[in-house]
């Protein structure tokens, strides 16, 4: 079944598509979003209710092959020790993150001048700042300026609070002389552009029932759709179509109903993630390109970034409080940020101070370190362990390489039979030396602050929520797969706006580069849109 | 009067699970904190089972290993043996269901540390955390002069980064 044409089709409400749509619905073109996730009723959010814990190895799970839910499609990513997390809805994984919200450095552009690994972006952290600077206003950061760390910015709110674990931890860092500054964080502490504040929840990474947290569902969708931007709901993109004239003329989706559809569109737009991206790409085979839309280079998929995580908990003598407040933003150390050679690494880390658990999280972690047994110790177990938590993950750079991929499982399909994606990835030998002086420098500290006990993961295997680099960016067609702007070299109507775009991974979250990314890309458009397809 | 005819474990396998909750969790000396036998969580159990997870062959079938070695040992049930008596038997039905207490531990501390009286044992309030929130202190900042006495930590690379 065919539809009426639109300018442009935007495939995901994530993160990026949100983004890129509202800055987009000022030229008044027809622009259509695809989600094969629905809107989520925050009524229905796990911190509503009493089993909010258990809920995260159920409905609200990190992993898309745990959760049950009809509009996921499985991953297979048994070929990965870090396993794959999103979610999909409006929103996207959004729904789910963090909202630590740290920029880049300007380093991280200057990966290959600097240290001599990897490539450069054909960007710099000065030609990305304004985009920061406007996609702050939108989401609303929370934050405190003067940080030493990174170029000056100014945070729209006042940082979140660090609680008493907040002050215990830092006592640490200060006694080892270390960097720490509160968190840029995506969330309303203060009542902001019509969400409630938070206030202190705990499980960010559940969903935000006050609605405070930075989801796109509460912050960019509301304007775009009011701006006149089209998002439809449980349609999941098969994939992309090309006409003779090798131009992306469409995409075929099915929609709520399990009905085949092809939108046909003027410029078709990306943003599924660093797993989602690529998979639809090689899943859109055409006698023009037999190995996969817009794969002339060969490298659709290829570069797979994760951030390996290294997760440090001590345990302390005092009470902490740390079930309060938004779990993973508090503070930031940098300490360790920088290529410094003689750590035996180039590259860096962040230091993200993680808040405790509840009671349901504490007794699993006593029961996973057999410091919690069952039967005539259990209480006594309990109590040494229960609001005594608190520790930090450790986010280290990951640097591309051809071996880590996106491909497509030969077996494996989703719910309408499209192909999964099956994940190939290894710690690079410079990501393992990084992780082991990542956690040895976090158990100091953890010491340092008067945790008499640490417990150490690494690399934290849930951890595949950041996903980068499958269709990255570049200047040469032989060696990337868009132009600087996300512009597929093959097909000059087809842009990618997710972090499938990264040329390197940096060592922070990046859903704030993604964002300035897709903002700076549809400012693109907007100004060329009279040749944009000349 | 319910119709139980419906639910995955019949009253005597109920029985035989709400024991065996209690010797995963017995009640605290000091009475503050209950057994997770009497807390109801045989339900929660059978309600996962009934979502379609894969749970209900692993407990039925640890129920039935248990129940052989609790009449190896000259009782009917493992709920009729002694308390004393039943961790030892928990810790023998490994060699014969060895999914079944790793399984049930996992339910059992989440279901537990959930429910209203386990968090009124601790000083919690036992309700959900929205929509009351808690409130947190703002936490000293103060030290951060320190922080930035040490000046600019980012590298420069030669453009015009800020």
């Amino acid at each position: 079944m065919s539809e009426e044409p639109v300018d442009v089709v935007v495939i995901g409400a994530g993160a990026a598509g949100a983004a890129f749509a509202w800055s987009l619905a000022e030229t008044r073109m027809r622009i259509v979003c695809l989600e094969q996730g629905d809107w989520l009723d925050p009524s229905t959010y796990p911190t509503t209710g009493l089993d909010w814990e258990a809920r995260r190895f159920g409905d609200f799970g990190l992993s898309p092959n745990g959760r049950g839910r009809p509009e996921d499609y499985p991953v297979n990513d048994t070929g990965s020790p870090i396993q794959i997390s999103n979610f999909n809805a409006v929103g996207g994984s959004t729904i789910l993150y963090a909202a630590h919200f740290p920029r880049f450095h300007p380093s991280d552009f200057r990966v290959h001048s600097l240290d001599g690994v990897a490539d450069d972006w054909p960007l710099d952290y000065a030609e990305l700042a304004p985009w920061y600077d406007v996609n702050a206003e939108m989401m609303g950061v929370a934050g405190l300026a003067g940080d030493p760390a990174g170029p000056p910015k100014e945070p729209t709110l006042p940082p979140v609070p660090l609680g008493r674990m907040g002050d215990v931890l830092a006592r640490g860092f200060d006694s080892l002389g270390w960097h720490w500054w509160p968190s840029d964080s995506a969330i309303a502490t203060v009542e902001y552009d019509g969400r409630a504040p938070c206030i202190n929840l705990g499980p960010c990474i559940s969903a935000c029932a006050q609605g405070a947290k930075a989801s796109t569902d509460v912050t960019y969708w509301p304007k775009a759709v009011r701006a006149g931007v089209e998002l439809r709901t449980r349609c999941r993109v098969r994939e992309i179509t090309v006409g003779d004239d090798g131009l992306a003329d469409g995409v075929i989706y099915y929609d709520a109903d399990g009905v085949e559809r092809h939108q046909r569109a003027e410029i078709v737009v990306l943003a599924c993630n660093g797993v989602g991206t690529p998979r639809l790409l090689l899943n859109s085979c055409s006698a023009r390109f037999p190995d996969g839309l817009a794969n002339h280079s060969g490298l659709v998929g290829k570069n797979l970034m994760f951030h390996p995580y290294g997760m440090v908990t001590g345990i302390f003598d005092e009470p902490l409080e740390s079930y309060k407040g938004p779990n993973g933003c508090c503070f930031i150390s940098q300490e360790f940020y920088e290529t410094d050679r003689e750590r035996g690494f180039v590259r860096g880390y962040s230091f993200e101070i993680v808040r405790g658990m509840g009671p349901g999280s504490t007794a699993l972690l006593g029961l996973a370190n057999g410091s919690v047994p069952w039967g005539a110790g259990h209480h006594a177990g309990f109590a040494e362990l229960w609001d005594r938590t608190a520790g930090m993950v450790a986010i280290c750079e990951d640097l591309p390489e051809e071996v880590n991929t996106v491909t497509l499982d030969p077996e494996l399909s989703d719910s309408d039979g499209i192909p999964a994606p099956k994940i190939t990835y290894r710690l690079s030998e410079n990501s393992q030396r990084m992780l082991e002086h990542s956690v040895a420098r976090g158990q100091e500290v953890l010491e340092a602050a008067g945790a008499k006990q640490t417990l150490v993961t690494a690399p934290l295997g849930i951890a595949g929520w950041h996903l980068m680099g499958t269709a990255r960016m570049g200047t040469d067609p032989s060696r990337s797969v868009t132009d600087p702007w996300g512009r597929c070299h093959d097909v000059r109507n087809l842009f990618v706006i997710d972090g499938s775009v990264f040329v390197t991974a940096a060592a922070v979250n990046p859903t704030n580069t993604i964002q300035a990314l897709a903002l700076r890309t549809a400012d693109y458009i907007k100004r060329n849109l009279a040749t944009l397809l000349d | 009067m319910s119709d139980d005819s419906s639910r995955p474990f019949a009253s005597d396998q109920a029985q035989e699970l709400a024991a065996v909750l209690d010797t995963l969790i017995p009640p605290s000396e000091d009475g503050r904190m209950p057994g997770a036998g009497a807390l109801g969580l045989v339900r929660r159990l059978e309600e996962i089972c009934e979502a379609g997870a894969d749970l209900r062959p692993i407990l039925e079938g640890g129920l039935t290993a248990l129940s052989a070695l609790a009449r190896e040992r000259g009782a009917g049930s493992f709920a009729g043996l002694c308390e004393d008596e039943r961790p030892a038997l928990l810790e023998a039905v490994g060699e014969h269901a060895p999914a079944f207490v790793p399984t049930l531990l996992f339910h059992t501390y989440a279901g537990y540390y959930q429910h209203p009286k386990v968090l009124e044992g601790l000083g919690l309030p036992a309700r959900a955390p929205f929509p009351q929130g808690y409130p947190l202190e703002a936490g000293d900042l103060g030290p951060l002069e320190r922080v930035q006495a040490r000046g600019r930590l980012w590298r420069e690379t030669g453009e015009s980064d800020a």
